[in-house]
């Protein structure tokens, strides 16, 4: 036992380390009260078209810097460094697809093993799911986890939220209505699992068109720069308008939506996918295995 | 007094998240289960997002989130808006660390259960010694 | 005098994830490992509301409570409860 004697020892000794490191001052005053210089940059200039602040002089021009927003993360993510939420977008696209290829079905299969479900239920007297009380319940509150999810998404350039928290959000709906009315119900008001897939890459799709818009429009003025993403004052092409419906609009709601889509429907094939039972996918192994020896 | 007390609380909070980051790697590091060392990665995951956030944290009152509260601020309201909120950009680097976190996850977990449907075990120490 | 308030409040609820965190690695039964992973969770979902990050807060409630503990319940049921020393 002396090896994991010493991997504790090494661990507790990182520790002790660390923290009289960081102790000692490493990461700025101890406490901190005064805001680090490119938080402060970004919170003054996420909103502000046309004051120049003391605090950055070189700044002459602070329409450069609007993102049509009123809330600073929002902004950083789709705005200030749009294109690297773009990447790590798609390394959650890739991280649900490598799961679908690990939990992989035909849809012949999956017709199958419904109707075995079903009749194994049928000749055991049992229902689906659920009590009915607890069945209409689960129904109300799979409507208003959509509908509150899809608030947060729709207003996270104004107030805390995004595409990202309205997407994880969503993600409750699936797990309850597997959880209460069984995986089946999900399939008849037509959360399929190709759906659900079609609606995630659409959602990457609308992201990625999103940014490359305004370079393709910009063809011939050179004034238009990828992810350029709100009515800039020196940019010819202004595609997205900034105000609509009273509020705050630029193109971060249409990023915000496109997010909730690809969050959401990617969750749903991840549940859709655990729902299915055990002796399905091994009676699957063992074909695979007879056909390849 | 209350410089020294604040200092004080501050320190101590760092070697708190310092110490449950070292039992996460603990369980990754010596624990034999799979599904445990995945709960283990997610412990390491969510404190050392707590961490980042806890960077960006204020010792001022009144402290406020990065939100405006008008859409055509004035100067003097920009000038009272930085000297209440939090850092905002380690909030935007988290919110990304936590989704994508949670995708690694259960593509792990989605793997712990195959290599479980194949081996028929989940100790890591039996599935090593395995061979071909 | 309020920082000072706001700070211990933090430090508490950190203190306590730690602990939960602590009963998470050393249980042996996995699904009660799963519940004081969650119990560590919801700490930390106050933890990230007293340190004002609310967008933090929106995402990490559904998915350190509820998509971990989720997927983590169907991963044991599919395989075994209990660790084997």
């Amino acid at each position: 036992m002396s090896k994991k004697n010493l991997v504790i020892t090494s661990i507790t000794l990182t520790s002790i380390v660390l923290g009289l490191i960081i102790s000692l001052g490493v990461l700025g005053p101890i406490p901190l009260t005064s805001i680090r210089p490119l938080g402060l940059f970004y919170a003054l200039f996420m909103a502000n078209r046309n004051i120049t602040i003391e605090v950055f002089p070189l700044i002459v021009n602070p329409g450069n810097f609007w993102a049509a927003s009123t809330e600073a993360i929002t902004a950083i993510l789709w705005d200030y460094r749009g294109l690297d939420t773009l990447f790590e977008t798609s390394v959650f696209f890739f991280a649900i697809i490598g799961s679908i290829a690990l939990f992989r079905f035909t849809e012949k299969e999956e017709h199958e093993i419904r109707k075995k479900t079903h009749e194994n239920h049928a000749s055991e007297g049992k229902y689906l799911g659920l009590s009915l009380i607890t069945k209409t319940i689960t129904k109300i509150i799979l409507f208003t986890i959509i509908v509150v999810s899809a608030a947060i998404a729709l207003h996270g350039q104004l107030t805390p939220g995004g595409g990202f928290q309205g997407g994880s959000a969503f993600a409750v709906a699936p797990l309850l209505a597997i959880a209460a009315l069984s995986r089946f119900y999900l399939d008849d008001i037509g959360f399929k699992k190709n759906t659900m897939l079609l609606l995630r890459t659409m959602g990457l799709l609308i992201i990625a068109l999103l940014a490359i818009i305004p370079v393709v429009a910009g063809i011939g003025s050179w004034q238009a720069y990828i992810m350029q993403n709100q009515p800039k004052e020196w940019a010819i092409i202004q595609l997205f308008p900034p105000k609509g419906l009273g509020v705050l609009l630029g193109s971060l709601v249409y990023y915000n939506i496109a997010e909730l889509l690809a969050v959401g429907a990617g969750f749903t094939i991840i549940f859709i996918l655990l729902s299915i039972p055990e002796e399905f996918y091994k009676k699957i192994i063992e074909k695979e295995g007879v056909e390849h020896g | 007094m209350d410089e020294v007390i604040l200092r004080f609380l501050w320190i101590y909070t760092w070697f708190v998240l310092i110490a449950t980051i070292g039992l996460g790697l603990y369980g990754i590091a010596v624990k034999p289960n799979m599904l445990k060392k995945i709960i283990s990665l997610t412990i390491l995951g969510d404190t050392a997002n707590v961490f980042m956030i806890y960077v960006g944290y204020r010792a001022v009152y009144p402290i406020k989130p990065p939100v405006l509260w008008t859409m055509n601020p004035s100067k003097e309201v920009l000038e009272n808006f930085a000297s209440q909120i939090t850092d905002p950009v380690p909030p935007a680097l988290v919110i990304t660390a936590i989704v994508i976190n949670m995708a690694i996850t259960i593509l792990i977990t989605f793997l712990a259960i195959q290599a479980y449907r194949l081996y028929g075990t989940l100790d890591s120490r039996k599935i090593s010694k395995l061979r071909g | 005098m309020i920082p000072i308030l706001h700070l211990s409040l933090i430090s508490i609820v950190l203190t306590l994830g730690m602990v939960f965190a602590y009963l998470a690695i050393s249980e042996r039964d996995l699904l009660k490992a799963i519940v004081y992973s969650a119990g560590q969770a919801a700490m930390y979902v106050i933890a990230f509301y007293l340190l004002m990050a609310p967008d933090i807060v929106l995402a990490y409630a559904a998915v350190g409570v509820g998509v971990y503990s989720a997927v983590m319940i169907i991963a044991v049921k599919k395989t075994e409860r209990y660790e084997k020393p």
